[in-house]
C-alpha cells in the first residue's frame, strides 16, 4: 500500500477513535455524572464547568496516548489565571476544548443554536455558557441576566474564555478583533488575560476532518501578558483594550504576567 | 423626560459608552459603528438605569430590531408609556 494511502488510513481511523470517545465517554462514564450533579450539586454551574473541564482532561490524555508525537506544554503562569476575560487566538477546533481543559471554573461563548441540540445543549445551558444572541424565543439562555451576574462570577474565581478574532486563522496571522469580550471586561472592570496558543492546528487543522496523526507536535500555551482594568472612576477604552491585546499576540506588546 | 432629553442622553451614552463620533440619529449603528449583541446589552443596561426600572423578557425582545438612535428613543418612549400605563 502507497505510504500516503496509509497515512490516510491511520488519520482516519485515529479521528474515529477520537470521535468515538466523545460518544462512550459520555454514555458510559459522564452522563451518570452530570445527572447526580443537576440532582445533587448545591453549585449546579459549578459542578457542570467542572466536569466538561474533567472530560476534556480525558480527551486530551487519550489523544496523546493515541498520538504518541503530541505533547502539551501549558505555562504554569495559564493555570494561575483567576477572575480574568481570558482572550487567545485561535487556529483549531481544538483551542476551545483546551481551554475548557485547563480551567475548573470557566465560562465561554458558545454559538446559539448549539443551545438547541438534545443533552449536549442541556450540558452548555447547566454550565451557564453565554449565547451571543438576545432572541428569547429560543432554548439559548438570557445573555443580559448572565452579563449582569458576571461581575459576580469573575470576583468568586472564574474566568471567561473567548477567541476576540471569531473564527481560526488559516494563515497563523491574527485577525481582525471582534469587541464583545472587551465590552464585558470594561463593563465587569476586569482584567483581560491574553493566551497565545501554538501548533493545534498541525494537530487538528482548520477545515478538515481529520486529525494529522503523523507528525511530532508540541502544542503550547503562553501567557502573553494581562490588561489591567482602570481604577473605577477613569473611563476605559475599549478600541486601547483591543489594540494593547493585539500587540501582545503579535508579541510586540509589554508582558506584563 | 421630553423626547429631546432622551435623544441628547442616548448620544451622550453612545458617545461615551461606545467610543462613537458625532453619531447621527439616523445612522444604522451596526453598519456604520460595529454595535453588536453584547454592546445592545450594555445600551439595555444603560437605559434600566436611565429609566430606574428593569426591563421585561418582552421589552428585551423588542429591543432586537433596534438599528438607530431614534428607534433607541421610539423604544424608551414605548416603555415609559407602559410604565405610566
Amino acid at each position: 500500500m502507497p505510504r500516503k494511502t496509509t497515512r490516510t488510513a491511520v488519520d482516519l481511523l485515529i479521528t474515529l477513535l477520537l470521535w468515538a470517545y466523545y460518544f462512550a465517554a459520555f454514555v458510559f462514564f459522564f452522563f451518570p455524572a452530570y445527572g447526580a450533579a443537576a440532582l445533587f450539586a448545591s453549585d449546579r454551574e459549578h459542578a457542570f464547568q467542572n466536569l466538561n473541564c474533567i472530560f476534556y482532561r480525558c480527551f486530551f490524555a487519550y489523544l496523546k496516548l493515541l498520538m504518541p508525537g503530541v505533547t502539551i506544554s501549558i505555562a504554569p503562569e495559564v493555570y494561575a489565571v483567576r477572575s480574568s476575560i481570558v482572550i487567545a487566538n485561535h487556529l483549531s477546533f481544538l483551542d476551545p476544548i483546551l481551554l475548557l481543559s485547563l480551567f475548573r471554573q470557566h465560562k465561554t461563548i458558545v454559538r446559539s443554536d448549539f443551545f438547541k441540540v438534545p443533552i449536549f445543549g442541556w450540558v452548555l445551558k447547566s454550565a451557564g455558557y453565554l449565547s451571543p444572541s438576545l432572541a428569547q424565543d429560543s432554548d439559548a439562555p438570557d445573555l443580559m441576566e448572565q452579563v449582569k451576574a458576571m461581575r459576580a462570577y469573575l470576583a468568586s474565581g472564574g474566568n471567561l474564555f473567548i477567541f476576540p478574532e471569531g473564527t481560526r486563522s488559516r494563515t497563523g496571522a491574527i485577525g481582525p478583533f471582534e469587541k464583545g469580550a472587551f465590552t464585558i471586561a470594561k463593563l465587569c472592570r476586569a482584567p483581560v488575560s491574553v493566551l497565545r496558543i501554538e501548533n493545534t492546528h498541525r494537530v487538528y487543522p482548520p477545515d478538515s476532518f481529520f486529525f494529522k496523526t503523523g507528525e511530532t507536535v508540541e502544542i503550547r500555551i503562553s501567557l502573553a501578558g494581562s490588561i489591567e482594568p482602570a481604577p473605577k472612576n477613569e473611563t476605559i477604552c475599549i478600541s486601547d483594550m483591543m489594540r494593547q491585546a493585539r500587540a501582545l499576540l503579535e508579541g510586540t506588546g509589554t508582558h506584563k504576567p | 423626560m421630553t423626547r429631546e432629553e432622551i435623544r441628547s442622553e442616548i448620544i451622550a451614552i453612545c458617545s461615551r459608552e461606545f467610543e462613537m463620533e458625532n453619531p447621527d440619529p439616523e445612522d444604522d449603528l451596526r453598519e456604520k459603528f460595529g454595535f453588536d449583541s453584547i454592546d445592545g446589552i450594555e445600551l439595555l443596561i444603560q437605559i434600566e438605569k436611565m429609566l430606574q426600572t428593569e426591563l421585561t423578557q418582552e421589552e428585551k425582545k423588542q429591543s432586537l430590531n433596534i438599528r438607530t438612535i431614534n428607534q433607541v428613543c421610539d423604544y424608551i418612549e414605548t416603555i415609559m408609556k407602559a410604565r405610566e400605563g
